[in-house]
């Protein structure tokens, strides 16, 4: 039994998706903001720190540019631990020269007008903080250099402690919104493979009601419904199951009294020329009538049979050719059958073979004007037999119906028929595995074809009981 | 000849029919009596419906057989459950299903008794071990006396007159039973089978009749 498979996976996935996306974004812009933030408060103070110094020494400066002690001026901020870059017109002197990074021209143009500007330059392996002025009453520019370093690795560190942290956040969402999701979906998948079970027929299928949410109420209208679906067609199988052994017991005790009628009527019909004439017509009618309610009894009884599936199938080797004309001799149909065609053998059951055969030429002698031809052959895997009568034709209308039970294309006509035969006759191809096509133009004639096939293996061999289900008989 | 039937319009139109036939007919209306009178009085036949109160057709068939090789004919209802097989395997020659006409149940009767009655001019026949007398009707198989039916005698005895030849069902059902129309394939096998069980040293490898498949049977010549 194959199953369709439940595609709850996207919706799982889908969810988990949007879990790690809330999150992430969240957290992200979390630690986006915060970094920012440190960073701004980290560097801002720097500056502000370097702009005071600058300030207050750049005034200091300015004793010793007007004694003219430049040297002097480099040496007292060496001491102080302060790198500095003095810049006269082109020269710059710096005071460390491990700290001297050149100073750009656009701070120059901008220090040289008389502001004081900065400019951050990464130089080599360090974060400088360059800040300059003109030292007041001259023209001499200088500039402070400072480390920004310990800074700079201060807000890496910050930044890798955040990704790694953010990293972690994401991945838990992934973790907590899948689970979630499995947890919150499964029900889901659960109930819906419930369904397709009771789809496929296990009307047993209940889910099992655990705790008292929304999936435990809908859990429990689910098994209700499943338990009236089933009471349901358990109640409509027995009453089928009751009318079929209606069908098959009545027609059992009509056995009796029509074993009496027919043997009565058949002794009746030995003397019937020594009747008296008043008698003899009814006595006539009532043989003719005996024989139509065997006939229909025997085909009502087969039909509940094969309802009841116990037809059983015996299989055996059997020449199409020689059943068709020895059925045709023991009919005396020799004149008004011709019959033509191939040598087929095939494995199937001769008797219902027979039955068929004669069900659909004996319908051909009578309605298709009292004469047919059989054809017999193999096509591909399937060997056929084709009547062809050239009568009336039967109306398109007709011919979807014609293997219905009961159905006769002409009510008025009174035929030898039950409407019974051509149903058996079908039941009877369909059990051997093969079918009767019907082919009919008005005013040219029909053709019935009993198609049944070689080389398939009918499983029930001889004496077993239990008649094919459809599906493995089609 | 015996009728053993329950139902009484049944009972009293085969009564009826067959001494219009000629036959001399008594009846019994249930298992029990059946079998009494089919011990008690000598009858040519005995007709035996299959549903029977008191004692079951098959029963009594069997029961029958026990004690005397009279063909039996058994009235079935229908043709293709187990009935007919085993009605053939408790020992009957024949059946008739119901619904039957009067003249085909005179026809079997007639038929049974013909397969059963002594042809004299009939010569013995030996083959393979087997000796068929068909002015007694004893067979013996390797000096050891068969206890046969007469229907399986007659069928031994056609198939014995022609060692080696292949018998299709068809025609056995024609020359033993004397069908000329499309009979039942299942009368011969059946009646094969019990004609294996007693002739054959081990019936499910048979070596006497072998059977041809997808022809008929065959009486080996030894």
């Amino acid at each position: 039994m194959s199953r369709r498979p439940v595609p709850t996976g996207r919706l799982r996935r889908r969810l988990t998706i949007a879990f790690i996306l809330v999150a992430g974004i969240a957290s992200g812009a979390l630690a986006l903001g915060s970094f920012l933030e440190v960073r701004q408060a980290r560097l801002s103070d720097s500056l502000v720190a370097a702009k005071d110094e600058a300030r207050f020494d750049l005034v200091l400066a300015q004793g010793f540019v007007q004694s003219g002690n430049i040297q002097g001026l480099l040496q007292s901020f060496q001491q102080n631990r302060l790198n500095v870059v003095l810049v006269t017109g082109q020269a710059s002197r710096p005071s460390n020269p491990s700290f001297a990074p050149p100073i750009p021209q656009t701070l120059r143009s901008l220090v040289g007008s008389g502001k004081l500007a900065y400019q951050r330059l990464p130089s080599g392996r360090h974060d400088l903080l360059v800040i300059g002025g003109l030292i007041p009453g001259s023209k001499v520019q200088l500039y402070f250099v400072f480390s920004e370093d310990r800074i700079q690795s201060d807000l890496r560190d910050l930044r890798n402690v955040l990704l790694v942290g953010w990293g972690v956040v994401v991945v838990l969402a992934g973790l907590v919104g899948s689970l979630l999701a499995r947890r919150t979906l499964d029900p889901v998948a659960r109930a819906s493979q419930a369904a397709q079970s009771i789809a496929e027929g296990l009307l047993a299928t209940r889910l099992p009601v655990r705790g008292k949410d929304e999936f435990g109420s809908w859990a429990t209208s689910f098994n209700e419904m499943a338990e009236a679906l089933e009471a349901k067609i358990a109640a409509l199988q027995e009453a089928q199951a009751r009318e079929r052994r209606f069908t098959s017991d009545v027609s059992h005790e009509l056995r009796t009294p029509l074993t009496a009628l027919v043997g009565e009527a058949s002794l009746l019909g030995e003397h019937l020329e020594r009747m008296p004439s008043e008698a003899r017509r009814p006595a006539e009618l009532l043989i003719q009538d005996v024989g139509r309610l065997r006939r229909l009894v025997d085909e009502l009884m087969e039909i509940s049979r094969f309802d009841a599936g116990r037809e059983s199938i015996q299989v055996d080797s059997v020449d199409l050719m020689a059943l068709i004309q020895a059925a045709v001799r023991a009919r005396g149909w020799d004149q008004q059958v011709e019959i033509s065609g191939q040598d087929v053998v095939l494995q199937s059951d001769r008797r219902r073979l027979e039955r068929i055969v004669a069900n659909l030429m004996g319908n051909a002698l009578e309605h298709g004007g009292g004469r047919c031809r059989v054809s017999v052959g193999l096509n591909g895997r399937r060997a056929f037999v084709e009547v062809t009568d050239r009568g009336h034709g039967i109306p398109s209308e007709h011919l979807a119906h014609l293997f219905d039970r009961f159905y006769k294309a002409d009510p008025s006509r009174r035929g030898s028929g039950s409407g019974l035969g051509l149903a058996i006759a079908m039941e009877n191809a369909r059990l051997l595995g093969g079918d009767i096509d019907v082919w009919s133009e008005l005013g040219t004639g029909t053709r019935f074809t009993l198609l049944l096939p070689v080389m398939e293996v009918l499983p029930e061999r001889a004496g077993d009981v239990s008649a094919l289900p459809e599906s493995e008989a089609r | 000849m015996l009728l053993v039937e329950d139902d009484a319009s049944i009972r009293e139109v085969a009564a009826l029919g067959l001494k219009q036939a000629g036959f001399r007919v008594s009846t019994a209306v249930d298992g029990r009596e059946g079998l009494m009178r089919a011990l008690q009085e000598p009858a040519d036949v005995v007709i035996l419906d299959v549903m029977l109160p008191s004692l079951d057709g098959f029963e009594v068939c069997r029961e029958i057989r026990k004690q005397s090789r009279v063909p039996i004919l058994m009235l079935t209802a229908r043709t293709d459950t187990v009935d007919v097989v085993v009605g053939l395997e408790s020992g009957a020659d024949d059946y008739v299903t119901k619904p039957f006409e009067m003249p085909e149940l005179v026809a079997r009767v007639r038929a049974v008794l013909r397969r059963s009655s002594s042809q004299p001019e009939e010569t013995t026949v030996s083959v393979g071990g087997l000796e068929l007398d068909p002015a007694s009707f004893i067979a013996t198989k390797d000096g050891r006396e068969l206890s046969l039916t007469a229907t399986e005698f007659r069928l031994l005895l056609e198939m014995g007159r022609r060692p080696g030849q292949v018998f299709t069902r068809e025609m056995l059902l024609d020359r033993v039973w004397n069908y000329d129309y499309l009979g039942d394939s299942r009368l011969v096998d059946v009646a094969m089978q019990r004609l294996r069980a007693k002739v054959e040293e081990d019936p499910a490898h048979p070596k006497l009749i072998t059977t041809v498949r997808g022809v008929g049977y065959r009486l080996e010549r030894g």
